[in-house]
């Protein structure tokens, strides 16, 4: 199964599948309604590695994801335009588009037994404009 | 043992027993009460595969789950119509129907080592429309 990242902002950042390594969309809806709630969110968690660049490539764009998690709200940069793709034998199994995508949590994690790091994102669309999210997929691509 | 479950609204959503895993139903009562309390409620846990179609199939209806949980409150059709079997042995165990249902949460999983994506679906029967869930079974299909 392989899992694209790209989000657009005032930079662009992309990181395909040899570097996502899990994706959780998850539909944030109080538990404890009794009816159908207006309170509703989503929240997407993104799990990747930090690679080392080698033979003289570019580095991985995770510095600048890491540099989106502390943009401060003052900011209009700290939303940002988030795309997930899901690709399974030649086809788009699912396409979610964040269009006002902010950062919650960011985390990165190095041990001297690893080769490569982990970072974790979490991120939330805007809760006003949870209209604008969209949920696409089951076509064919590549 | 196989599942299915049947969504009906302003689209029908089938999922069939090569998708869904797991059914866990539960009635919400409180726990605390004293005598037989009048808060009850009931809650359904789906689990299932998000398949990807080869060989030109359609694709499965996983998506359509993920796009009901984000019909807003305002609109009439965030309550649908929900069926779920339980076969074994060419026999119905357990046929739940829920009319009014609505979703609190949704989630779906994708890894790189594993083949396909895992989807959890929970529901809720509209609590003062509680007396509409029927829960029959025990014949044959």
């Amino acid at each position: 199964m392989g899992l694209r990242l790209k989000i657009e902002g005032s930079e662009s950042i992309s990181l395909p599948e040899t570097s996502i390594t899990s994706v959780v969309f998850g539909a944030d809806i109080p538990h404890d309604s009794n009816a159908r709630s207006t309170d509703l969110g989503s929240t997407v968690l993104i799990k990747g590695k930090i690679l080392a660049a080698v033979d003289g490539e570019a580095a991985d764009d995770t510095s600048k994801i890491a540099k989106w998690s502390l943009v401060p709200a003052e900011n209009m940069d700290c939303y940002r335009r988030l795309q997930i793709d899901v690709v399974n034998a030649s086809q788009i199994v699912r396409q979610i588009s964040v269009p006002n995508a902010f950062v919650v949590d960011y985390q990165e994690d190095f041990t001297d037994e690893t080769g490569a790091g982990v970072f974790s994102l979490l991120v939330k669309q805007k809760k006003d404009k949870m209209a604008s999210l969209k949920f696409e997929g089951g076509f064919s691509g590549e | 043992m196989g599942f299915t479950v049947k969504v009906e609204g302003p689209s029908t959503i089938e999922l069939g027993t090569t998708s869904i895993t797991g059914v866990k139903f539960r009635t919400d009562i409180p726990h605390d009460s004293n005598a037989r309390s009048t808060d009850m409620g009931s809650t359904v846990t789906i689990t299932g595969k998000i398949l990807t179609a080869v060989d030109g199939d359609p694709f499965d209806s996983t998506r359509q789950l993920g796009l009901w949980a984000l019909v807003p409150a305002e609109k009439s059709d965030c309550y649908r119509k929900v069926s779920i079997e339980v076969i074994a042995a060419s026999q119905v165990v357990r046929k739940y129907t829920y009319p009014n249902a609505f979703v609190v949460d949704y989630k779906e999983d994708y890894g790189d080592v594993e083949g396909v994506g895992t989807f959890t679906l929970i529901i809720k029967q509209k609590k003062d429309k509680m007396a509409q869930v029927a829960v029959e079974g025990g014949y044959s299909v």
